[in-house]
């Protein structure tokens, strides 16, 4: 009876060991998106991003390659490859050799394709977008107007109903020019806000940039368009390097130390100065 | 006072020339100052590498060594300038012990500072573009008026000895006898000198407290100015202040044993000398006992993050033997020693002198370096030496040259001066005689 329970011990053993050998690792499901970028009415890009589960949460995924396409996911329409970053991010601007693609048409279809790898496997994405811009107006008393148009054939045309952001460009992010956080285009496609915000420091001449945005739009993707306008504070950058301070430079230490130490040191080395006057007299006295 | 009283004093107190052991001794120090200067030779041609010091243990036994001997210097302002203007007279005998150690300790705790640069000829840049805001700049200022008013200090009670050592033809060589008719041979003895003498003395003794006080205090803000663990405090002042005076009198025990063993003093440095320099020492081992409760015992009670390694490296961990060494030699034993009676015989308080002089030399050491190696932001990605650090053999041989060297000339200004006043000697006799 022992004897068989040493055979059926050994026997599991070794199927586990086999198994362990034999067995794959089991691929994970890349999910792949896809957003298209027209920052102030420059170069426009596509930026796709990856995610997998992994150890039962979503993470970004670095070092995946990715191609763009235009229209659909055959070679001729490719537009370029990039691999994702290390936030799971590849992004791509729009080549200049797309260009008469690009104009045929005043929306396109684009796709991002994720082959399949040891890890992951193969994806695809797209998304479909219409031309559009934002136009950005502002007047004397503080008044912003951003309008946003599409591309109709040759026509650019209003777009009514669009959630558009209008803000001022900080250093951290943007700052709602007041507490209306989104502002909706009306049939002129316009948008009207005021700025509001007071003694909002600028740079050195009071300047501030802001900016109107549509962000995550799915006719239009992601729109900026931005303005400098002189509507903030100086906030010049004064220099305290010529300030007399306990960590300036010797020249520009701080008066009273300059008069306590200079004080103390002479009035000691006159005392100095006086005694070797007296070793003088009683030299003298003795000569 | 008899012509032959008088006349016996000046014979047993002027200089004498080196016996057998004397011109060991000389010679020893000699070898060990050719060592330390062979070492900073080896330094000079090869750079600040030949030290274990690095980027974060830039302070090693160089500046150890500084702390110490601006420290035993400021025993000169204690027993000459203090006592003197308290009119303590028993401290006659070992005025000019005091001073010349402040000298000779000034001197090289000058010359530890440019051995510790790495481009000592560059040295010059620190009084041409020297800031005043510096701590620094503090202590060169500071250091060349201490030594000036030292060197006064010595000078000025020495001129009656010239004279008596003119008249007594000391000194036996030609040599000397220069030395002597070129410092003093125009002290006639005349009331208006002895009045200017004494005045000048006086002028002195007021004036060298203040800038002894200044000096260490100065030295310890070169520690207290910098935000560190172990130095950010504002003890340091009074506590380094404390530990000079016990570690200054400590020499000056050791000192006078050996000066009364080796010239047969034992006339004028009695065991009353001992008994109250013991009283001194043990006074002043409490006082310093009592500052360095409060530079560990308050920081260990809050036990601040940024302190802890550094305070629990002192207590328990890499420094302690060192740490415990320094607080059982520098006070702990050498109050156990003095403070009985028989203790305070001169044997005994020789030796309690120089474990005072021996501990203070590392409380220096724990002071200055486990400080570098514990900084506030983590050492990351630094090789492994830079988080350690033990003096070369060039750095000890280096610092133990400058010791050799403060003794050398603490030695050589013996034979060539008397170590005792003669002048002040007979003038507080024929006074007590009057009385």
């Amino acid at each position: 009876m022992k004897k068989y329970k040493y055979y059926t011990l050994t026997g599991l053993i070794a199927l586990q060991i086999t198994g362990a050998c034999f067995a794959q690792t089991e691929k994970k499901e890349l999910i792949l998106g896809l957003s298209y970028i027209n920052d102030n009415n420059q170069v426009q890009y596509l930026k796709a991003n990856t995610k997998a589960k992994v150890e039962g949460k979503f993470r970004q995924i670095s070092g995946i390659p990715v191609s763009f396409y235009i229209g659909s996911a055959v070679p001729a329409n490719l537009l370029g490859k990039a691999v994702t970053d290390e936030h799971g991010l590849a992004a791509l601007p729009i080549p200049a050799s797309a260009r008469d693609e690009w104009n045929k048409s005043s929306s396109h279809s684009f796709l991002v394709v994720s082959d399949s790898s040891v890890s992951y496997s193969a994806a695809t994405t797209s998304i479909d977008l219409t031309k559009a811009r934002i136009r950005l107006d502002t007047a004397a008393d503080k008044k912003i107007t951003a309008v946003l148009v599409e591309q109709k054939g040759a026509d650019w045309t209003p777009v009514k109903g669009v959630d558009m952001k209008i803000a001022v460009k900080r250093l951290g992010g943007d700052l709602d020019v007041s507490e209306t956080p989104t502002y909706t285009t009306d049939s002129l496609g316009e948008a009207h806000a005021d700025f509001k915000l007071l003694n909002l420091p600028g740079d050195a001449t009071g300047n501030l940039v802001i900016v109107a945005k549509v962000e995550d739009n799915d006719l239009f993707g992601n729109l900026s368009t931005e303005r400098t306008v002189p509507w903030g504070t100086s906030s010049g950058f004064i220099s305290d390097y010529d300030n007399r301070s306990l960590f300036a430079r010797a020249s520009r230490a701080p008066l009273w130390l300059l008069w306590m130490a200079t004080s103390i040191t002479i009035s000691v080395w006159i005392v100095i100065f006086y005694l070797f006057v007296q070793i003088w007299k009683i030299k003298k006295l003795g000569a | 006072m008899e012509i032959s009283a008088r006349q016996k004093i000046i014979d047993d107190l002027l200089p004498k020339k080196f016996g057998a052991k004397g011109r060991i001794w000389a010679l020893t120090l000699v070898i060990v100052c050719l060592i330390g200067m062979y070492a900073y030779y080896r330094q000079l041609s090869k750079g600040l590498i030949v030290t274990d010091m690095r980027d974060y243990a830039s302070w090693g036994i160089y500046i150890s060594n500084f702390v110490f001997f601006v420290a035993i210097s400021l025993v000169g302002s204690l027993i000459t300038a203090v006592l003197r203007i308290v009119h303590v007279n028993w401290s006659t005998p070992l005025t000019r012990i005091a001073e010349i150690i402040a000298v000779s300790a000034i001197t090289f705790a000058s010359l530890i500072i440019i051995v510790d640069m790495g481009r000592p000829e560059r040295f010059y840049n620190l009084f041409i573009h020297g800031r005043l805001q510096s701590p620094i700049l503090w202590d060169v200022i500071v250091i060349t008026t201490y030594f000036f008013i030292s060197l006064l200090l010595l000078y000025l009670p020495l001129l009656p000895d010239f004279e008596i050592m003119l008249k007594a033809k000391a000194g036996g060589g030609k040599f000397l006898r220069g030395i002597y008719s070129f410092l003093g041979s125009f002290w006639k003895n005349t009331p208006q000198q002895i009045k200017i003498s004494e005045k000048s003395v006086r002028i002195l003794c007021i004036t060298i407290i203040p800038v002894a006080f200044a000096i260490h205090t100065v030295t310890s803000w070169l520690f207290a100015t910098t935000y560190r663990p172990g130095w950010d405090s504002t003890n340091f002042g009074a506590y380094f202040i404390s530990g000079a005076f016990l570690v200054g009198s400590g020499a000056v025990l050791v000192a006078m044993f050996i000066f009364r063993y080796m010239y047969d003093l034992e006339k004028y440095i009695t065991q009353e000398h001992f008994d109250k320099m013991g009283k001194i020492v043990v006074m002043l081992a409490l006082v310093y006992l009592y500052f360095n409760l409060n530079e560990f015992l308050v920081p260990a009670f809050k036990m601040k993050k940024t302190d802890a390694d550094h305070l629990l490296g002192l207590f328990r961990g890499e420094y302690s033997r060192v740490f415990w060494f320094a607080l059982t030699t520098s006070m702990f034993l050498p109050i156990l020693i003095l403070v009985f009676r028989k203790g305070r015989k001169p044997v005994p308080a020789f030796i309690a002198g120089v474990l005072v002089v021996v501990g203070s030399w590392f409380k220096r050491y724990v002071i200055v370096t486990p400080t570098l190696l514990h900084p506030f932001l983590p050492m990351y990605d630094v090789p492994d030496s830079y988080k350690h650090y033990f003096p070369s053999w060039e750095e000890w041989a280096i610092a133990m040259g400058s010791l050799a060297g403060m003794l050398l000339i603490i030695t050589l200004f013996a034979r060539i001066f008397p170590i005792i006043p003669i002048q002040e000697t007979i003038s507080e006799i024929e006074e007590h005689e009057k009385v």
